[in-house]
């Protein structure tokens, strides 16, 4: 019985190795449906969020004011060092060089963690003010998207202790780095959503 | 067969048909007392009827999933199974509960069985997919505790690998989330609220990591790819499953009561519950292409394609269909809901379970493959019952719009059984196509008595 | 080989410098309290092209095939433009 694939084109694009010198996607490439799908996701709550402000605009804007700016660009400062060092962790295990990887990727991991800390003050001033997702509208969007992009960056950290454990135990090396730029290209989707969801909920009105 | 001890598999094999029988066949019953309401009546009147149609099909389903567990662990660990004579003794346990459980819906009035079952003790009955007595409750409990037992120490004392763990995992899920059906608050909400925990969580949650386990198994023994490739697809598509099941529970929140932001998401994640299926039938079609084999059931294959793409259509694009809460509004409860429930549990956990079965049952017996013509006669049932199971999901879905429409939308709505009276036509049509999938059933069983030369085990 | 990844490092640095100098700008817009339709265009437009940088630098999908740099790119332009379209909804 033969099994013909509608889907084989899909698979196919995921084999691709081209003979004009262009790569494929840095990592496994199952985790990238992942990216793709995490992706579509949060492309889905951005737009449910802008178009349902345009309905509550008033109440948007009051409530947006009570969220801390500073502690918004922060973290996104916090982020995109954090996937600067990914970067850096990546292209030193590139050349086989397994300490210079897992330094950077523990500065970006204990970034991580600075995220966290800010992220949990943050929830913690508004649960301490009685908000919470059926306050309205604007706090259902702003805890839904920062919680669920919160628990993305816990996943993340788990991701990256793992590949440091391994890199620092010789896991790695020039040859064989597939593990750390899987690791990496989640680590910065976790930084392209925050990127968009900060000034989206804290700043533009 | 490798080992020995997979050969308990066999009876929990054997009881998941002939109760699947027992479900069609209750089917039918009640398809036919849609349109002919007395039909039976008063021996078994319409809501018997279908909690027979109902707890039947979750039996067999755990029957075939326990059979396919102590088939599947003991290979993949590289171990016998830890104690076949629990597994044994647990079958009989479980075939017995099922069928006075049956018994007593079919002999005694739901009120004098909770009555006499310590219904007072403890009140868990009379809620929809629930309503096993107390007794029978704590007998489910207990076979799948002996069940995670069993497989647990098989897996421990051998090999461990992402199929087995994903496999146990889900057992474990089923096992705890059916907890929930002890718990029954007084108030309504909370009662609907948790009542989901068993409902969506076993279908849209850990039964889908039982059923990943299951075609990753027989896909890696039909195609001969490489376990790494096939695992970390797994991995994926369970992540996925888990990320966008779990919180599309929320599709059941909307209108019970529940906080409204519910409706945001659980509009947004469970539409998101089609991709891991469709990431399923990608990677099944995938596998099948790469093959590095002949596997001389074919059978096998087809049934396990057939997962793969029935699975996709019945949960993930039916289940879209009424998921997104403006639509869910007027779509709530209708027979599109049915539609949905009767594409999505045949493509997905009929089939995965037969899937198992046709894979397992001639090794069990002796055999890598079925004689061609009995391998003939299974794929004519997998086309019969697949092709009428799409027309009943299609006809329950025609009548499932003209409900919505005259009942809902109009602006003179009509009156409930009016509406059931206008739209007989497509309960006829879905009754002839009830039948056509016994015959497929039928056909199925006869399969297992076609006697012929078969190639013998490599 | 060893100066092609160096190269690389350098252009990582100058992308982050760019991110962070991009992210320090919208802080300041936002606190100087900016609003209307321009200022709401040119937000989301810093933050689709930082988004984009992250994409194709530090994701490295600009040596990729085009369909992928083409999925984050339709990103940009459906997740960024729908947010846009009800964004000047609400001011019209």
């Amino acid at each position: 019985m033969e099994a013909q694939s509608p889907f084989t084109t899909l698979i196919e694009i995921s084999n691709y190795q081209s003979t004009t010198g262009k790569k494929n996607l840095p990592g496994d490439f199952a985790l990238w449906i992942f990216i793709f799908a995490e992706m579509l996701v949060f492309g889905v709550l951005f737009v449910a969020y802008a178009f349902t402000r345009a309905y509550h605009v008033e109440l948007f804007n009051e409530s947006q004011l009570t969220l801390s700016r500073t502690s918004g660009a922060i973290n996104t400062l916090v982020l995109i060092t954090s996937s600067y060092f990914v970067v850096n962790g990546v292209s030193a295990i590139k050349q086989g060089l397994s300490k210079q990887c897992g330094y950077w990727l523990i500065g970006a991991f204990l970034l991580g963690g600075i995220f966290i800390i800010i992220k949990i003050l943050e929830f913690h001033a508004k649960y301490a003010a009685d908000i919470s997702m059926s306050t309205n509208a604007f706090y259902m969007f702003y805890l839904s998207l920062t919680f669920f992009h919160f628990m993305h960056v816990l996943m993340g950290m788990i991701i990256l202790a793992f590949i440091i454990f391994k890199v620092l135990n010789d896991g790695y090396s020039a040859k064989d780095y597939v593990g750390v730029e899987t690791g990496a290209s989640f680590w910065h989707m976790v930084d392209f959503l925050w990127i968009i969801l900060f000034p989206l909920v804290y700043i533009i009105r | 067969m490798k080992y020995t001890s997979q050969a308990v598999a066999k009876p929990y094999f054997i009881a998941a048909i002939a109760l699947f029988l027992g479900q069609i066949l209750f089917g039918l019953i009640m398809g036919l007392q849609y349109v002919v309401g007395d039909f039976l009546f008063p021996a078994i009147p319409f809501n018997v009827a279908r909690m027979v149609h109902t707890n039947l099909l979750i039996v067999w389903l755990l029957f075939g999933f326990m059979g396919a567990s102590y088939y599947l662990i003991p290979e993949e660990s590289e171990t016998e199974l830890f104690s076949p004579k629990l597994a044994i003794t647990t079958f009989w346990v479980f075939l017995a509960a099922g069928a006075i459980t049956v018994l007593g819906y079919l002999l005694v009035p739901y009120a004098s069985l909770a009555k006499w079952t310590g219904n007072d003790l403890l009140n868990t009955m009379g809620r929809e997919f629930l309503e096993q007595p107390l007794p029978t409750k704590v007998g489910i409990v207990l076979v799948a505790l002996s069940w995670l037992f069993n497989i647990t120490m098989t897996m421990l004392k051998g090999r461990k690998t992402a199929i087995s763990l994903i496999l146990t995992l889900g057992m474990l899920g089923l096992a705890v989330f059916f907890l929930f059906s002890f718990y029954n608050p007084v108030n309504l909400v909370k009662d609907k609220f948790y009542w989901w925990w068993v409902v969506h969580l076993w279908v849209e949650g850990v039964w889908e990591l039982i059923l990943g386990a299951m075609l990753a198994f027989v896909l890696i023994k039909v195609t001969g790819v490489d376990r790494e490739v096939i695992e970390k697809w797994l991995y994926v598509i369970i992540t996925m499953t888990l990320v966008t099941g779990i919180i599309g529970t929320g599709h059941h929140y909307y209108w019970i009561g529940t906080p409204a932001y519910w409706q945001w998401w659980g509009s947004i994640f469970s539409a998101l519950e089609p991709i891991p299926f469709f990431m399923m039938t990608v990677f099944a079609f995938n596998m099948v292409n790469k093959r590095r084999r002949e596997h001389p059931n074919k059978a096998a294959v087809l049934w396990a394609l057939g997962t793969s793409v029935v699975a996709f259509l019945g949960a993930g694009v039916w289940g879209f269909l009424h998921t997104l809460a403006p639509i869910n509004y007027y779509a709530h409860g209708t027979q599109l809901t049915a539609a949905h429930g009767h594409l999505a549990f045949y493509g997905a956990y009929a089939l995965v379970v037969i899937t198992m079965i046709s894979y397992a049952m001639p090794i069990l017996r002796g055999r890598a493959a079925n004689p061609e013509r009995a391998q003939i006669m299974e794929m004519w049932s997998f086309w019969l019952m697949t092709v009428s199971m799409f027309f009943i999901a299609l006809l329950l879905t025609g009548a499932g719009v003209v409900q919505i429409w005259l009942q809902r939308i109009s602006t003179t709505p009509m009156s409930f059984m009016a509406v059931q009276d206008s739209i007989s036509i497509f309960y006829w049509a879905r009754e002839a196509a009830g039948v056509v999938f016994l015959i497929g059933l039928l056909l199925y069983i006869g399969s297992f008595f076609v006697k012929g030369e078969s190639r013998a085990i490599e | 080989m060893k100066q092609i990844n160096s190269q690389s490092n350098i252009s990582a640095t100058v992308i982050w410098l760019i991110l962070v100098a991009l992210t320090l700008a919208t802080w300041r817009i936002g606190e100087a309290g900016m609003v209307g339709k321009s200022a709401m265009l040119l937000l989301l437009f810093i933050a689709m092209i930082k988004s984009q940088m992250v994409a194709n630098y530090f994701m490295a999908l600009r040596h990729t095939r085009l369909i992928w740099r083409g999925i984050m790119f339709g990103y940009f332009v459906i997740v960024g433009g729908l947010i846009a379209l009800a964004y000047l909804r609400s001011l019209a």
